[in-house]
């Protein structure tokens, strides 16, 4: 662990009435790091990222971010950091307008800035037309682009995104993501929680949280890696019986199973891909797709996952 | 304290209250809807209140008074009695609710100017009717001596608008809990008022079912800026109620307003405050509106009807109640309206009731700062 990191997170635990949501956490983020927090519902992402903005208490362990100690100063973090709550949690009587005015206010924004920067922000978020158009009837990707405008306003030098593009449509989704790519590459330390793994691989840097535990913590391409081996796809007529039939197949390490498709871990997919099929024709399940492809950082966490399962 | 967070907030929250149309009519409406209601309930229960007449006079002018006193629905002639003593039995076996003494120079009086002196004896068990009684005689009598000295003023050829207003003296014996409606409605007015409190203690709990509770506590707010900011908004639509209910009052029922219109603005917004700031502890505790709601109705609303002294007199309270009553905003607020109302006295008299308001409201204050946490769970 460095000295310098701007954000030192030292055996977190968080505890709520009876449940563990954070357990042992140790973590440190560089500044100017896009760092993606991964993880299925119930994780502790929510919890990680409000303990890092001050808003929950910490059970045990240390968190130090951008120079405060929050187990003290979880108030003076508060100027210094943008964050997104994971529901909308703007004012839907508010305008664009009026709801950024708010914020600005709240955050001491200069008044003789203000104007100008959130002039700025509508442009940068698309939504310069519908400044005057009440919260409450914005679609979902323009209610996410204005709830990250207003943690902008103050311009901070650290931004905690919960979910930011959960219940998003896709081409809204990349939109926010080549705004995030954006603040990135202007400096900002940025940490964003995700539930789609794909997301992660835009960060620059990868933590993989299940049931308040952090899995592992590394770049999208050494997580990638972790996978020794090839990934076959393969669709067919009916992915439980194929199911059946390719588990106990030589050279297949894992299945998962991706809605009617199934991708599946093995040692060379060279080799594998024609024995499998084979296989699968010797049972009569039509194979409608099957090939290989490069593993995903998808297949990766949940192989993680399921190792971790099997533990337990 | 920064001026900047508490006008944003309270800014943000005239908007909602404007834009919401529930928060608008509980603010805005009720307050006068349920006054106009409450005091309707009252007022119409009341119709022929059974009267006895002892007429010391027995003049053409008492007789014709009579008449005209007993004429409409409001109140019938039960019974002309000879003695003060027939009086009281009629009281006390419940035939009678009121009765008028006629004095001997009724006639003689009235003629020669010099205003009437009825005395008006009501059963002090039923305030109400008593009361009403009392008023309405009050009326009667002042439209019927106007009606006799204008035909004395044509007579003699004075011209009328040379009239003077009649001095009428009427006196109601044992009833020191009387309760005509023009003592009501300044009463009901605090707790009519008792509204725009639900709803401070609605705001937060709002903020938290809509979670835009999490963007305000992790921006740097402080707060009594939020909650200072969250009341200074109810107290100006608070204020509005205040400028409309007199409005009513005195236009719809008569009630008449003696005081100093600024000083009883000033001291609801005092009042406000410390109501509001009541609404507030109840809203840093409960989390969700119906919660609140109800938790509201129990600590706002009850103790306004019960404990202030509104409909049962404090004097007559348990020492407990008594001493609750007197941490109630509405408690004091009652004296101020009745007394700014009915009998005109200002700022040199309520003023011990003002410093309590402050004090109330600046301790409710403080306990909400206290307990309200800018955390999470
Ligand atoms: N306020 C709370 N009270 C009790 N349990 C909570 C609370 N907040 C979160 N939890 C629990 O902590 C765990 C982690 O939740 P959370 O941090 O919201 O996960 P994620 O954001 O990854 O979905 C969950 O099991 C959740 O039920
Ligand atoms: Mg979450």
């Amino acid at each position: 662990m460095t000295e310098s990191a701007f954000i030192n997170i030292t055996e977190l635990t968080r505890e709520f009435k009876n449940k563990t949501a954070l357990e042992q956490i140790t973590l440190s983020i560089q500044e100017g790091e896009l760092f993606g927090l991964v993880g299925p519902d119930g994780a502790g992402k929510t919890t990680l990222l409000r303990i890092l903005a001050g808003l929950l208490q910490i059970t045990a362990g240390q968190v130090v971010a951008a120079g405060y100690d929050l187990n003290k100063e979880p108030e003076e973090i508060k100027p210094h950091i943008g964050y997104m709550a994971q529901e909308f949690s703007l004012y839907e009587k508010l305008s664009v307008v009026e709801n950024l005015m708010f914020f600005a206010d709240l955050y001491n924004v200069d008044v003789k800035e203000q104007e100008d920067r959130i002039q700025k922000l509508l442009s940068f978020a698309g939504l310069t037309e519908f400044k005057n158009r009440r919260a409450a009837h914005l679609s979902g990707g323009m209610q996410k682009k204005l709830a990250l405008a207003t943690t902008l306003l103050h311009e901070p030098p650290l931004l905690l995104l919960d979910e930011p593009t959960t219940g998003v449509d896709p081409i809204s989704r990349r939109e926010f993501w080549n705004i995030l790519t954006d603040l990135h590459l202007n400096g900002t330390t940025i940490i964003v929680s995700t539930p789609y793994m794909d997301e992660a691989d835009r960060c620059s840097r990868v933590g993989l949280m299940y049931q308040g535990e952090l899995v592992i913590c590394d770049s999208p391409v050494n997580i990638r890696n972790l996978l020794d081996g090839d990934l076959v796809k393969i669709t067919t007529s009916d992915w439980q019986e194929a199911h059946t039939v390719l588990a106990p197949l030589a050279g297949v390490k894992e299945i998962q199973t991706y809605g009617e498709a199934l991708h599946i871990l093995v040692d060379s997919g060279k080799t594998r891909l024609p024995q499998l099929t084979r296989a699968l024709k010797e049972h009569n399940l039509a194979v409608d797709e099957a090939r290989t492809a490069s593993p995903r950082m998808e297949e990766a966490f949940i192989s993680l996952i399921r190792k971790m399962d099997q533990v337990n | 304290m920064s001026f900047r967070h508490l006008w944003a907030v309270t800014r943000k929250e005239i908007q909602h209250i404007f834009r919401d149309r529930a928060t608008f009519i509980l603010v805005l409406i009720t307050p006068t809807v349920v006054l106009l209601l409450m005091t309707y309930t009252l007022a119409v229960n009341i119709e022929h209140v059974p009267l006895a007449v002892l007429d010391y006079d027995q003049s053409p002018t008492s007789r014709a008074f009579i008449q005209r006193i007993t004429a409409g629905e409001d109140l019938d002639l039960y019974s002309q009695v000879d003695s003060i003593a027939e009086i009281e039995d009629m009281l006390i076996q419940g035939q009678v609710k009121a009765a008028v003494i006629i004095s001997p120079g009724f006639s003689r009086d009235l003629l020669s100017l010099q205003g009437i002196d009825l005395q008006v004896i009501i059963d002090g068990t039923e305030p109400e009717s008593g009361g009403f009684a009392v008023e309405h005689i009050g009326w009667r009598a002042e439209a019927f001596a106007n009606e006799i000295l204008a035909d004395q003023f044509q007579i003699q050829g004075i011209p009328l608008e040379s009239l003077q207003p009649i001095d009428l003296r009427v006196q109601a014996w044992f009833n020191p809990g009387l309760k005509p409606i023009i003592d009501l409605v300044p009463g009901l007015i605090s707790i009519v008022l008792g509204f725009p409190a639900l709803t401070v203690a609605l705001t937060l709990a709002r903020e938290h079912e809509h979670s835009t509770m999490e963007q305000l506590l992790v921006s740097p707010i402080k707060r009594t800026d939020l909650l200072l900011g969250k009341i200074v908004p109810y107290i100006l639509v608070g204020l509005l109620n205040v400028m409309l209910i007199p409005i009513f009052a005195i236009l719809w029922f008569r009630v008449p307003f003696q005081g100093n219109f600024l000083v009883f603005i000033a001291l609801s917004a005092i009042f406000l405050f410390a109501e509001l700031s009541m609404g507030m502890v109840i809203g840093v505790f409960m989390k969700s509106q119906s919660a609140a709601l109800a938790m509201s109705f129990l600590v706002v609303m009850f103790p306004g009807f019960f404990l202030t002294g509104i409909f049962f007199p404090i004097t007559a309270m348990p020492e407990i109640a008594r001493l609750e009553s007197l941490f109630l905003p509405g408690t004091h607020y009652a004296i101020i309206t009745r007394g700014v109302f009915l009998t005109g006295i200002g700022l040199e008299t309520l003023w011990p009731n003002a410093v309590m308001l402050l004090i109330i409201g600046t301790a409710f204050i403080l306990i909400s700062a206290l307990f309200f946490k800018k955390r999470l769970a």
